[in-house]
């Protein structure tokens, strides 16, 4: 008999009880050898022994099962990877900055960036109900992304399959955001009127509500003003004080992240 | 010189119930606070209760003892654990001691030491110490402690000790007699009551693996398996555990640290350092009971593996000092054993950022190291191992598979999809923890980085590392 058989008995038996039922004899060899040295003087006592002996030679003889075929590969990808350093920008957008995750991404898929494995399974599954965002993550995802989703349908968006509307283009344009209305005028502006804007904003006094729109303009504005910007809010920032000046460094920092995300994804 | 604090671990070892830990918890807010203080022997402070006075609490976390003017008749009440819980997370002022609290200490001390009232001012204290988990290492008493018959101590801990494992050997046998499909295995109270023995018997360890198998009851087609093989294993500890005395050096301390037995942190940093330069490998959180646990596995260069464990309570931070794929030259501290659990004494020098990864193995070498292990430490429930194999179906399964075989996958590891996404169809170097559920992926170690996939903490449990 061997091991596997017999602890199948001492699962049966165990269930019952051994008040109901007699443990069953161990197969020769060192468990039934451990059984009739051990000291317990019960049938309770002396199959207690039995599943300990057991559970250790089932547990310590671990074998490898036979060898499988492994899985047929997505076709070739020849995109570089995008680096170790962009990958860790992406999760501390997600955690601290969401509001420029999009562009990280459509940064990517401009680049002609390949995702790492980590990201990509993020992504899918951070925007499984979000169909737009998670059609852009499939297609920068490339065929990497549709192979991994017919293997881990966890993945897979749900409904996606009989839903009647598809994304049409899902690395179309960056979404817009709502952008405060002093501000709106110098989106497109050059460092010295998009910081002399956002400046003359604080010094105005912020209220909570204002927060996000002021996010948004850093998160938006022109690409080459964010170094200036970021410096200038620093300045302006010891003049503010107060509940504006703590605003007023978030906006820098959010400046400066943005600034190292493009160059991390610039083109190679 | 200040004494060292304690690890929540070890106050949630002390509550007498999980209700009472759970009732503390919520105690623990500065807020609901006044006059609190610590010094290297006491922490003190006033609660506000549902009474028209706020209720005084002290502890002395040197000598263990604590007094509260609560009505509570359960010992320690929650108040005391809740100033216990405010000490670790470090809410808890350095402050002069009142005169009240050097009074109580001072009746404390000119007490006899056999006293039980001498743990508190209570004579239903249970404990002389703090108790604690599995390998633990205590807190070393301050200077201004008096000194300990140590051989006394020992003895009487041993005793104590033995006496549980004779108590948790007799309970194991009640259930092989009564059988698995007694309705009174899927009540918590069956477990918790043998978990509350065994932590005054000071076997912290076997009462945290009692308290896991009440979760496993009736919760998966197969828990009877589980369940069973379980109680095996707490068998041969019980069994071996009364052995020690009479066990060889290095496997009695493994089994006397694998129930629960504490060693001292000083004694442990103050042995022979081993020295090497590490990679860490691999880490992984649980969650048990109310304790988010990180593992994080260390491989030398010589080849060994170490593991250095932390701990965070709700809303604590785990600790990240070890990201993974780093490296650094450091002193470790193995628990006795020698164990693979292991403290970091002096670390020389930090590693580049990125180390190489440690050497894969093939699947039958994989197998053949978690036996092994397994051998030599059959009540291990967690074996790391560094693979080489391509993840693939079998059988609707996951498994690691290469030409000398497979091994089988954790069905719910979280980092299943990112290992198969990184080896798309092709062998990746993975670090695994064996587990009775299947091997569970750490890190996917690619030629230009290390994917950490390991279990991740809820983080509305802890808070940002």
């Amino acid at each position: 008999m061997s091991i596997s058989v017999h602890w199948h008995e001492l699962v049966t038996v165990a269930l019952l009880g051994t008040d109901r039922r007699d443990p069953p004899p161990a197969p020769d060899g060192a468990v039934a050898d451990i059984v009739a040295d051990s000291l317990g003087d019960t049938p309770a006592a002396r199959m207690l022994t039995a599943i300990a002996a057991t559970t250790v030679a089932r547990r310590a003889g671990v074998r490898p099962g036979p060898p499988a075929p492994a899985l047929a590969p997505p076709p070739a990808d020849a995109r570089p990877l995008v680096t170790p350093a962009a990958a860790a920008r992406w999760r501390a957008i997600v955690r601290d900055w969401p509001v420029l995750e999009d562009e990280w991404l459509l940064t990517v898929a401009r680049g002609g960036w390949r995702l790492p494995p980590d990201v990509l399974v993020g992504l899918l599954r951070r925007h499984r109900r979000d169909a737009v965002r998670w059609a852009r993550a499939v297609a920068v995802g490339g065929p990497a992304a549709t192979w991994l989703v017919e293997h881990r349908p966890e993945l897979d968006r749900p409904g996606r399959r009989s839903a009647a509307s598809s994304v049409d283009d899902p690395l179309d344009e960056l979404p817009g955001l709502a952008v405060a209305p002093e501000l709106v005028g110098v989106l497109e502006a050059g460092a010295a009127a998009a910081s002399s804007a956002l400046r003359a904003v604080l010094a105005a006094g912020v209220v909570p509500a204002q927060r996000n729109v002021l996010v948004n303009f850093v998160a938006r504005c022109r690409p080459d003003v964010l170094g200036p910007l970021a410096a200038t809010l620093r300045a302006a920032a010891d003049d503010l004080g107060g509940p504006a000046a703590g605003l007023t460094h978030t906006l820098a920092d959010l400046a400066v992240a943005r600034a190292a995300m493009l160059t991390e994804l610039a083109a190679q | 010189m200040s004494t060292p604090r304690w690890s929540i671990e070890q106050v949630v070892a002390l509550a007498p119930t999980p209700a009472r830990y759970a009732g503390a918890e919520g105690l623990a807010v500065p807020g609901r606070w006044a006059g609190l203080g610590a010094d290297d022997r006491a922490l003190w402070g006033r609660c506000r209760g549902s009474g028209r006075e706020p209720y005084e609490a002290m502890v002395d976390h040197v000598e263990l003892g604590w007094r509260c003017s609560c009505p509570s008749r359960s010992q320690p009440c929650k108040h005391a654990l809740a100033l216990l819980v405010l000490w670790v997370r470090g809410q808890v002022p350095a402050d002069a001691t009142p005169l009240g609290v050097a009074r109580w200490l001072d009746g404390r001390a000119r007490r006899p030491a056999t006293d039980p009232a001498s743990a508190g001012d209570s004579a239903a204290a249970p404990t002389a110490e703090p108790p604690e988990p599995a390998g633990t290492a205590e807190p070393d008493p301050g200077p201004e402690a008096p000194p300990l018959d140590l051989d006394a101590s020992r003895n009487e801990r041993l005793a104590r000790l033995l006496d549980g494992l004779v108590e948790l050997d007799r309970w194991l046998e009640d259930r092989l007699r009564t059988g698995l499909s007694d309705p009174a295995l899927g009540r918590y109270e069956t477990w918790d009551a043998l978990a509350a023995r065994l932590i005054d018997a000071r076997a912290g360890a076997l009462a945290n693996r009692v308290r896991r198998l009440a979760g496993v009851v009736g919760t998966r087609p197969d828990w009877h398996e589980v369940v069973l093989a379980e109680l095996g294993i707490l068998h041969l500890l019980a069994q071996a555990g009364r052995r020690v005395p009479d066990l060889a050096s290095p496997l009695a301390d493994a089994v006397a640290t694998a129930c629960g037995w504490q060693v001292r942190q000083s004694e442990l940093l103050a042995g022979v350092p081993e020295t090497d330069t590490w990679v860490v490998a691999g880490r992984s959180d649980t969650r048990e009971d109310r304790i988010e646990v990180r593992r994080v596995w260390l491989r030398g260069r010589r080849g060994q593996w170490a593991m250095v464990l932390s701990f965070a309570a709700y809303r604590q931070a785990l600790d990240a000092s070890l990201p993974v794929g780093s490296e650094l030259t450091a002193d470790l501290h193995r628990y006795p054993g020698p164990s693979v659990r292991a403290l970091v004494g002096s670390i020389g020098e930090h590693g580049p950022a990125r180390s190489t990864p440690p050497p894969a193995v093939d699947v039958a070498g994989a197998t053949d190291e978690i036996g092994r292990w397994l051998a030599a430490e059959p009540w291990a429930d967690r074996v790391p191992v560094t693979v080489r194999a391509a993840a693939t179906v079998a059988d609707g399964r996951w498994v690691l598979t290469d030409a000398t075989g497979s091994l089988a996958l954790a069905p719910d590891a979280p980092g299943l999809a990112t290992l198969v996404a990184a080896g798309a169809g092709s062998a990746v170097d993975v670090t695994v923890e064996w587990t009775i559920d299947g091997a569970v992926p750490l890190t996917v170690h690619l030629p230009d980085r290390d994917l950490d996939i390991g279990p991740v903490a809820d983080d509305s449990f802890v808070s940002a590392a």
